[in-house]
């Protein structure tokens, strides 16, 4: 990516006061520069849940990991960095006013893909909407219920059961019955609750399996 | 696509899917469902009200953790 599309990229994040639309195009930006030296990256956590749900849940920093267990060495980092003006380094940076944090390998347990949307600087990934459900379910009730957690775990949910941000709902199980999660009746509870709510058909009805 | 009461926008959304990409452009136009959707299981703000990021981020924005949410509206 030349430097002259770089500074248009740039002044354009900087200009955005969405910030669901701002972070997916700094993420767009980051994912092709780190493309470049052939590492990928996928954005997770807040962020991802907000790309997914529109759930108002996400703060000011974008959170993404590598796909790959080996990332770029620091040195390059700060390089790739450098080009957008950032400031900090080298796993967390204040750029075109918002931060981004590099959390290390991506934890992902789906078998699914990474869902990806056509950013406006290039494709970004996508945590998978499997993980990101069955994972909020588990934070909503361990160590103590977190009500934050839930409303999240019930917005992926609704998004999914109207099918807006289709999901794999075996998936869901098998991973929420992993030695990682072990939540498959919290994750059944939740999901039915949302379809109950709303007279929608919920997939993890015991008789459904 | 099965489709919850109590929504307001006429228009449904290309669906963001397992495999493929969607475009920029009609994930802006999926905004405003994914977002009634939303605030039908949870109504108003999900932001948590604090962090251990909450320093920096209150000196980014103004003594916020981020920037205001688009009014749904105006998605």
């Amino acid at each position: 990516m030349d430097s002259k599309l770089i500074q248009t990229a740039l002044a354009d994040i900087s200009a955005e006061r969405d910030g669901t639309a701002k972070s997916l195009k700094l993420a767009s930006l980051c994912s092709a520069l780190w493309g470049e030296r052939g590492v990928e990256l996928v954005v997770v956590g807040g962020s991802a849940i907000e790309i997914l749900t529109e759930g108002a849940y996400a703060s000011g920093d974008l959170n993404m990991c590598h796909v790959h267990p080996t990332t770029l060495p620091i040195r390059e980092r700060q390089e790739i960095m450098g080009r957008l003006g950032a400031k900090g380094g080298p796993r967390n940076w204040q750029v075109a006013g918002m931060y981004l944090d590099l959390l290390g390998p991506v934890e992902s347990f789906a078998r699914t893909p990474f869902r990806r949307v056509q950013g406006p600087y290039g494709e970004v990934q996508v945590m998978k909407t499997e993980d990101l459900l069955v994972e909020r379910v588990l934070c909503s009730v361990y160590p103590e219920r977190d009500e934050t957690a839930r409303r999240c775990a019930r917005e992926l949910a609704m998004v999914a059961l109207s099918g807006v941000v289709p999901v794999d709902w075996s998936e869901v199980l098998r991973v929420a019955n992993l030695p990682e999660y072990r939540n498959v009746e919290e994750c059944r509870s939740l999901v039915n609750e949302v379809a109950n709510e709303h007279q929608l058909e919920s997939p993890l009805r015991a008789d459904t399996d | 696509m099965k489709s919850p009461m109590n929504t307001n926008s006429k228009a449904r959304c290309v669906p963001i899917p397992i495999d493929g990409v969607i475009s920029y452009e009609d994930w802006l136009q999926g905004r405003r469902y994914r977002r009634e959707l939303s605030q039908l299981v949870a109504p108003g703000v999900s932001r948590r009200p604090g962090s251990s990021s909450d320093r920096r981020l209150k000196a980014l924005f103004n003594g916020e953790r981020g920037l205001p949410f688009t009014p749904t509206e105006q998605l």
